[in-house]
């Protein structure tokens, strides 16, 4: 995991976004639920998913309240708003396309 | 956020651990994740979780806040007729407000336009007769040597000179001592200050220092005019040096400072020839109430050292009751009558701006009745009530802003007004110019303290009108008003108790402002029926000042005749006649007269105004010849000196005695040495129209040698400035390079004469008269919906046989108590208020009970007008409908 590349900028806000088109999530939830769907090579610094997570709360993208786990403990669960699922469409789009691009060039051979 | 992170460490430890690291492995690879030490990480996420939550706060007031701003918007736009008044009513009382403050600002507030102004002293000489009098050049030298008080002391006077070449010009000028730009903190802008070496006792030679503006217009700005000479009454004058530009002395007006030094050292060595005011800058360290003391203590001192009785004159004053006083310079910028009048207006307009609150608030308490059903709803949805008071103070505070915003241009238009009165000239002869000229009417704008005012006063005012009537419809409990919509009789009493407190209010604010104002305008009209001593009508005056060396000073009266003769050649002038002073031009000229037949220590100081005129001066004014004769063409230089007295002068100077023939000297134009009195005229009023009129001396043109006179000219009727042209082109034939200035009909000067009473008048009728209407508007309004809210008794009532006209009288009485209420407190409120009027008013006390009744009967009129529209209503209630809706 510690060996894996550095994310992209840009690209968190639209993984945890992605993550909470699921469902609502407390923050561990999200990062364990992008390492596990990346295998790993989604390496998020857990401050920086908080960070991530605050600037987008501000933006309206998310909101948050304080519930029980399925084990009865209190967490913080992030929840997607209409903002946010918009921007998820529009970003998440963009990036796809971005990402395909990327992938074809660099399958490119010479010749 | 602590919460969550130990959440977020304990679930990453877990899951470490499940791979298999050790406990504190975990832990620290966990917190390793959330960025360095766990203090760090604490520390910076916490800030960034409370940031967030403060901007989402701010986000959610700022979007309640549009959200309320958006439904007071909606709630206006859907009440046209209403919100359109309330603009409007604000709009007028506020901008009326403005306009009065600028004023205020311009006048009593704004500091002064020098260096320090607070530290800056008018050190004056009182006597117990005259009050405050000015100094002569060897007082103020005594003053200025033992004085310990100032950093740097000055003499000034102004008045106003020829500048002489090609284009004659009359500039006003101050004559200044040395010391007075260092005194005034101003700093000369090019070339130098007066030189330290002429700062003699006299004879010093002639230095100027000219404004920025003559600099501009008569020297285009050359720099090079330093050390050039300029002709001032002929007079070769050296240019030291320019001032900064919208400088121009205390006086607001000069165009050049000239050293007074440069006057002969005999003309500056006459105690007695009391000409110059003083100013001074304090010490550092030197309080105010120090140097007040010490010119208590020098003004005795100065006047041992130069004794009145010392020449030729004896006098029966005192000494001590000669002294002098220090004040700081800004509690003389304006007259205190000035001070006064402006403090009334703005109380008067703030009274009209409460009254238009208090319509308002009933307007909004009745519209809150009416949205009663909608307040229950939303209480019972759970908005805080804190909520609701909120959402309605936000609809007032939009419907005041609203009004700010019109009212600018109210506040635009009057400020305009205001400094576009003329005001040294009008001032002056009203006996209200203050000490510094710099403080003027022409100092009034809607500046940013204007504006800052404005935006402070709409939100003051939309506070008050919006707060009442959102406590009064919010107050909880009102289940009742949910069930039924219509409102209780209970709730209805209640706020229905509010309106009428209201109303009361208003009716005793109306009051206040129709006395004062019903004050002011007999107090005017005793003002206008005062009778001058002389008939002004037809009479057109002008001024000419005959620059020295044009004509020699013996053939002056010559010089005169020609110019007479030339005059009563133009057509439509039936007389002419010349004078040194107009009357109504708050003072002339004056001096001591002593008696032939007297020891002059019996007497004392008999002061007399003095006037030169010629012999037809009386017939062109009409003024009444009493006893003895006026004037003849006979009474020239060289024939023997006579007089002519007024009847005030006969009367405190002759008690008892026949004044013809009798021999007095008058202290001007070489009269001290005697000449006999040969006739007694009506008085003529030369101070301030409200004043009566002094002793006065009148003295023949012929004999004497005066430069600077003025014409009057008795025209065969329309208006007499349609001959101004002829008339100037007259003087011009005789007089080619002679100014002539102040042109102006006599009635112009009669009307100046009384313009501050009228302006004052004026403005308080008219707030009256808006104030008169807001409360009728307000007692409608509140019975209106007190008949509309009573349908239902009034049917039951006419149903058991209530007669019509008791119904009138109902509803009637409800309006006469509301009444009668106001109009009680509002006498006691008016006694107390309106004695600030006092010292305003002319021939009228603050108690005069005419104006009382006169003011109580037409506003209670106007009420009893208000109420019987809604009673007729009421009368005219069917009973059947009536009862089928209740």
């Amino acid at each position: 995991m510690a060996d894996s590349p550095p994310l992209l900028k840009g690209t968190l806000d639209v993984l945890v976004l992605k993550a909470l088109s699921w469902g609502p999530m407390h923050g561990f939830e999200i990062i364990s639920w992008l390492e596990q769907r990346s295998s790993g090579s989604v390496d998020v610094d857990d401050g920086a998913l908080y960070y991530a997570m605050h600037r987008m709360e501000e933006r309206g993208l998310i909101e948050s309240e304080w519930r029980l786990t399925g084990n009865n403990r209190r967490a913080r669960y992030y929840r997607l708003r209409a903002p946010g699922r918009a921007h998820l469409r529009t970003e998440g789009a963009s990036l796809e396309c971005y990402a395909r691009a990327l992938a074809d060039i660099l399958a490119l051979r010479p010749g | 956020m602590r919460e969550e992170l130990d959440f977020h460490v304990e679930e990453r430890v877990s899951q470490l651990m499940a791979l298999g690291m050790s406990p504190e492995e975990a832990r620290a690879e966990a917190i390793r994740r959330l960025g360095g030490t766990w203090d760090d990480a604490e520390r910076m996420l916490g800030d960034s979780a409370d940031l967030k939550e403060r901007r989402l706060n701010v986000r959610e007031r700022l979007r309640e806040f549009g959200d309320d701003i958006r439904y007071a918007l909606r709630g206006l736009s859907n009440r046209p007729g209403f919100t359109a008044i309330a603009v409007l009513t604000l709009g007028i009382g506020i901008g009326a407000n403005t306009a009065i403050y600028s004023a205020v600002d311009a006048l009593l507030l704004r500091s002064l336009p020098f260096a320090e102004p607070g530290r800056l002293m008018d050190i004056v000489q009182t006597s117990s007769d005259d009050g405050t009098s000015p100094w002569s050049y060897p007082k103020y030298a005594f003053f200025r040597e033992h004085q310990r008080s100032y950093a740097a002391l000055a003499a000034h006077g102004s008045g106003q000179i020829i500048l002489t070449g090609q284009q004659p010009e009359r500039i006003p000028f101050e004559e200044v001592t040395t010391q007075y730009l260092t005194t005034l903190g101003v700093r000369i802008a090019h070339g130098r200050d007066f030189p330290a070496e002429i700062d003699i006792a006299g004879g010093a030679r002639r230095v100027v220092l000219i404004s920025d503006a003559l600099w501009q217009r008569r020297f285009s700005a050359d720099p090079g005019v330093i050390g050039q000479s300029l002709s001032l009454n002929n007079e070769p004058w050296e240019i030291a040096g320019v001032l900064p530009a919208g400088f121009n002395g205390l006086s607001g007006r000069a165009d050049v400072l000239l050293n007074l030094s440069a006057r002969p050292a005999e003309e500056l060595s006459q105690p007695w020839s009391l000409e110059y005011s003083m100013i001074g800058r304090l010490k550092d360290g030197v309080t105010v109430e120090q140097a007040i003391a010490e010119a208590g203590l020098l003004g005795p001192r100065i006047y041992t050292a130069f004794p009145m009785s010392g020449g030729s004159l004896t006098t029966s004053k005192a000494p001590e009751r000669w002294t002098a006083a220090a004040r700081p310079l800004d509690t003389i910028r304006v007259a205190s009558g000035l001070r006064r009048s402006l403090l009334v207006l703005f109380g008067a307009v703030a009274m009209v701006l409460l009254i238009a609150c208090v319509n308002l608030a009933n307007l909004l308490v009745a519209r809150a009745m009416s949205r009663k059903r909608e307040i229950a709803v939303r209480l019972a949805l759970g908005a805080g009530r804190a909520r609701l008071v909120r959402l309605f103070v936000t609809e007032s505070l939009v419907l005041a802003l609203l009004g700010g915003v019109a009212s600018l241009l109210v506040a635009l238009a009057g400020t305009r007004m205001l400094s576009a009165i003329n005001p040294q000239e009008t001032l002056r002869v009203q006996g209200l110019s203050g000490g510094v000229g710099a403080v003027g009417f022409e100092g009034i704008r809607l500046d940013a303290s204007a504006l800052v005012f404005t935006f402070v006063v709409a939100v003051a005012v939309g506070l008050l009108f919006g707060l009442v009537p959102a406590l009064g419809a919010t107050r909880p409990a009102l289940v009742g008003d949910l069930k039924e919509g219509s409102g209780g009789a209970g709730s209805g009493r209640r706020v229905g108790a509010s309106r009428r407190a209201l109303v009361v209010s208003e009716v005793a604010l109306a009051l206040v402002l129709l006395a004062g104002s019903g004050l002011m305008i007999r107090s005017l009209a005793n003002l206008l029926h005062v009778d001058p001593g002389f008939d002004g009508h037809d009479v057109l005056t002008l001024r000419l000042s005959v620059p020295p060396g044009v004509v020699a000073p013996d053939s002056m009266p010559g010089f005169y005749d020609r110019l007479q003769a030339e005059i009563a050649g133009v057509p439509g002038v039936e007389r002419v006649a010349i004078g040194d002073c107009p009357p109504l031009n708050n003072g002339c000229n004056g001096t001591i007269m002593t008696f032939a037949d007297r020891p002059q220590s019996n007497t004392g100081n008999a002061m007399v105004g003095v006037h030169w005129v010629s012999p037809g001066w009386f017939g062109t004014l009409r003024v009444p010849v009493k006893r003895g004769r006026t004037f003849t063409d006979a009474d020239r230089l060289g024939a023997p000196k006579v007089l002519v007295i007024n009847e005030a002068a006969a009367k405190q100077y002759f008690p008892g005695e026949d004044p013809l023939g009798k021999r007095v000297g008058v202290y001007q134009g070489g009269f001290h040495t005697g000449a006999e009195i040969v006739g007694i005229v009506g008085d003529v009023r030369y101070g301030t129209i409200d004043s009566t009129a002094r002793p006065d001396v009148y003295i023949s043109y012929g004999q004497a040698r005066l430069s600077r006179m003025m014409v009057f000219a008795r025209t065969s009727g329309g208006d007499p400035s349609a001959l101004a042209p002829a008339v100037r082109a007259a003087v011009a034939r005789i007089a080619p390079h002679t100014p002539v200035y102040d042109v102006r009909a006599m009635p112009a000067r009669i009307a100046t004469a009384t313009s501050q009473s009228r302006l004052v008048a004026v403005l308080l009728g008219l707030f009256a008269a808006v104030a008169l209407s807001l409360a009728v508007m307000g007692i409608y309004g509140v019975l209106s919906f007190a008949v509309a809210q009573r349908t239902g008794e009034i049917g039951i009532r006419m149903a058991l046989g209530a007669e019509r006209r008791s119904v009138l009288a109902l509803v009637l009485r409800d309006g006469a108590v509301l009444a009668t209420t106001g109009l009680a407190i509002g006498i006691v409120a008016a006694l107390a208020l309106t004695r600030v009027l006092r010292t305003m008013l002319f021939g009228v006390t603050t108690t005069d009970p005419l104006t009382y009744a006169a003011m109580a009967g037409a506003l209670g009129l106007a009420v009893l007008a208000a109420s019987w529209i809604p009673a007729r209503r009421a009368a005219g209630v069917d009973p059947v409908v009536a009862l089928r809706r209740g």
